[in-house]
């Protein structure tokens, strides 16, 4: 392939060092140092810590061993961006070199953590087709650079990749032109208020308590505050504690969401959608419009009680797909499905699965329950407890709704051009495919299955966790499904029937 | 066991290699050696005096291991042998496996992304060779296990001769 003229410039394609300022955020944060601690530690505790020099003496050496490791890593990394290829090399002793053809590269992501901020720096990853096969990471990540330096390479590699893929250079079309943009999406605060009822938020506050407690338990017995429990005996001051406690939990889900979120955006920019997010650390996503395959609406318990969902595009090629592919993070569901609706072509409603697959649901919801009340009736005859007895058959009986749950959220249908498949009782996922995604089918069946004449069938994806299942389908409409929702060569009943 | 309901699937037209049975019957020898081993340590082991659920275990192992040991020499070689079946037509490569639960498993040769055969010490003893049709998808993955060698190389080649001339995009 000749060189572009926009690509001529020697300098672009010599090896080149991010910024300097980075070994200063690698000291802070011990990046480096960090490697060192577990040997550390048996060192220390050998030479024991006594009197405020030696921890003095301590804090300074590990700062100054922190600061050599963060300026030799700096120095010893080196990036390059080619026309064929973004190289990275790196490693104090043992060189490597990771050289990432442009098409292969799936998309570049730009963030910028709070203390990369304080210094105007960014991060740049580079994901590569990371094939699931060979699972690994297969980003490439180079930290620390100027914002402008960091936009120059994301533009550079992209602009770099679509000259690859078109491989037309004696038509340049231009490529600094920024093409035009296009809102998809766009962040409502309000859709914040729905955060106390997402399972994920709702950890990131109960998190902080728990960091918080074990830190106080750490702290010496002089530096503690003396606080005077409440009466707890007293019901007000009980109420009072719980309500303020659950509001707590709720303002702090708000925040770990509006953090995460915050002004979030997604726009179709050319070829590629871009996500915007973050309140502290701006996340930049970029995915490309042509390995989009699909798409994941998911409602966990709580969100469908006030109608909300979040959708995740399914990319080929794209590693933590969970978090770089969120088209939109939380929001109501007439949203979530407007855009689903954009990544592929609604199939049309789902069709409901057999009533042996509610008989199995129940079945298997039932089952240890039924397995502890046995127990426990064997207990009771010889002992005379029946507190297990009494466990069982509440199990048993909540057994019920969840297996009535899980077999509502049954689903799958084929429409013209892609297909669906929905399970899952605390986070319901629909997933809906196009025809092209599928690389093979599986078909699972269970001793009980084949008895019930029900069949788990499994579209392989070279996208997200590579298989979406439709669980408990009727035997006889797996042959009509698989060719329905990927053409001819997936007829099950071929010429030798 | 009664007359099965019809299969969801197609049922792919050829079998394993005959030699296969012997390959499952030699590793639930070795799998009852080694578990034999572990129960005799464990009743050699544990003393006359011990109390509580350890005296139960002294004949309690040595049945388990029996069973086991019927199980995994005398009826998995054969049920498996039966289950097993793989085919390769002119769009697909198709094959199911499994002896208690059973999986099709169906990948269209425009999608194949790679082809491996591979020997393990027992297949060599035997003169088989496994084949793995690869796809993007970590879950569409077509293991044909225990053919003869030959054929297996034979399938190989063809089946990564044809992805390359039909391969789309393979994703």
């Amino acid at each position: 392939m000749t060189t572009a003229p926009w690509q001529t410039a020697p300098e672009v394609t010599a090896p080149r060092r991010s910024s300097p300022l980075v070994v200063l955020v690698h000291t802070i944060t011990f990046r480096q140092a960090r490697q060192v601690v577990p040997a550390a530690i048996p060192v220390v505790a050998a030479v024991g810590i006594d009197g405020p020099g030696v921890v003095v003496g301590l804090v300074v050496a590990v700062t100054a061993l922190s600061l050599l490791f963060a300026a030799l890593t700096w120095w010893r990394t080196t990036y390059a961006d080619t026309p064929g290829a973004v190289v990275v090399t790196r490693g104090l002793l043992a060189r490597s070199v990771r050289t990432v053809p442009n098409d292969r590269i799936r998309g570049v992501e730009v963030e910028a953590p709070a203390l990369h901020r304080l210094f105007g720096l960014v991060r740049v990853r580079v994901d590569a087709a990371a094939g699931a096969v060979t699972g690994g990471d297969e980003e490439v990540v180079v930290d620390g650079l100027t914002r402008a330096e960091g936009d120059r390479l994301r533009t550079s590699v992209l602009t770099h990749r679509r000259a690859a893929v078109v491989t037309d250079p004696s038509a340049p079309s231009l490529p600094e032109e920024e093409p035009a943009e296009e809102e998809l999406a766009r962040f409502d605060p309000r859709w914040l208020l729905y955060a106390p009822l997402v399972a994920s938020y709702l950890a990131v506050p109960l998190a902080a308590v728990g960091a918080l407690s074990r830190l106080l338990q750490e702290l010496p017995a002089g530096l503690r505050p003396h606080l005077t429990g409440p009466d707890l005996t007293d019901t007000r001051v009980l109420v009072v504690g719980v309500v303020l406690a659950l509001l707590l939990l709720a303002l702090g889900a708000v925040l770990g969401a509006a953090v995460v979120n915050w002004g979030f955006r997604l726009v179709r920019r050319g070829g590629s959608l871009v996500a915007v997010r973050g309140l502290v650390t701006r996340r930049h996503t970029e995915l490309e419009v042509d390995r989009v395959r699909g798409g994941t609406l998911s409602e966990g318990l709580g969100m469908r009680l006030v109608r909300a969902a979040r959708v995740g595009a399914l990319v080929t090629g794209l590693g933590a797909a969970h978090r770089r592919g969120q088209v939109l993070p939380l929001g109501p569901r007439a949203e979530a499905v407007r855009l689903l609706g954009l990544l592929v072509d609604d199939p049309g409603p789902l069709v409901a699965h057999p009533p042996a697959a509610r008989r199995r649901r129940l079945a298997r919801a039932i089952g240890s329950g039924l397995a502890v009340t046995a127990a426990g009736g064997l207990l009771t005859a010889g002992t005379g407890w029946w507190g297990l007895l009494a466990a069982g058959v509440v199990l048993t009986v909540l057994g019920v709704p969840l297996g009535l749950g899980r077999y509502a959220a049954l689903g799958h249908v084929a429409g013209p051009r892609s297909f669906a498949v929905r399970s899952g009782l605390l986070v319901r996922e629909q997933t809906v495919l196009q025809q092209r995604a599928v690389v093979g089918w599986q078909v699972r069946q269970s001793v009980f299955q084949r008895r019930a004449g029900l069949a788990t069938v499994v579209a392989c994806v070279g996208a997200g966790t590579g298989g979406y299942a439709a669980i408990d389908v009727a035997a006889a409409d797996v042959g009509p499904f698989t060719e329905a929702a990927s053409g001819s060569w997936a007829t099950a009943r071929g010429a030798g029937d | 066991m009664s007359a099965p309901p019809a299969p969801p699937v197609r049922v792919p037209a050829w079998s394993l290699s005959r030699s296969a049975i012997w390959l499952w019957v030699t590793q639930g020898v070795i799998g009852t050696l080694v578990y034999g081993v572990l129960v005799a340590v464990v009743v050699l082991g544990v003393p006359e005096s011990a109390g509580g659920p350890l005296p139960v275990l002294r004949w309690l192992l040595p049945v388990l291991l029996a069973v086991y040991a019927v199980l995994a020499i005398a009826v998995r070689p054969w049920i498996r042998y039966r289950v097993h079946r793989w085919e390769v037509t002119e769009e697909t490569v198709h094959a199911l496996t499994g002896w208690l639960t059973r999986t099709w498993t169906l990948v269209p040769v425009a999608r194949i992304q790679t082809v491996d055969v591979t020997r393990g010490v027992l297949q060599q003893l035997y003169g088989l060779a496994s084949v793995a049709v690869l796809t993007a998808s970590s879950q569409g993955t077509v293991r044909v296990p225990h053919l003869e060698v030959a054929v297996a190389h034979r399938v190989a080649d063809d089946l990564a001769r044809r992805a390359e001339q039909v391969r789309d995009e393979a994703t």
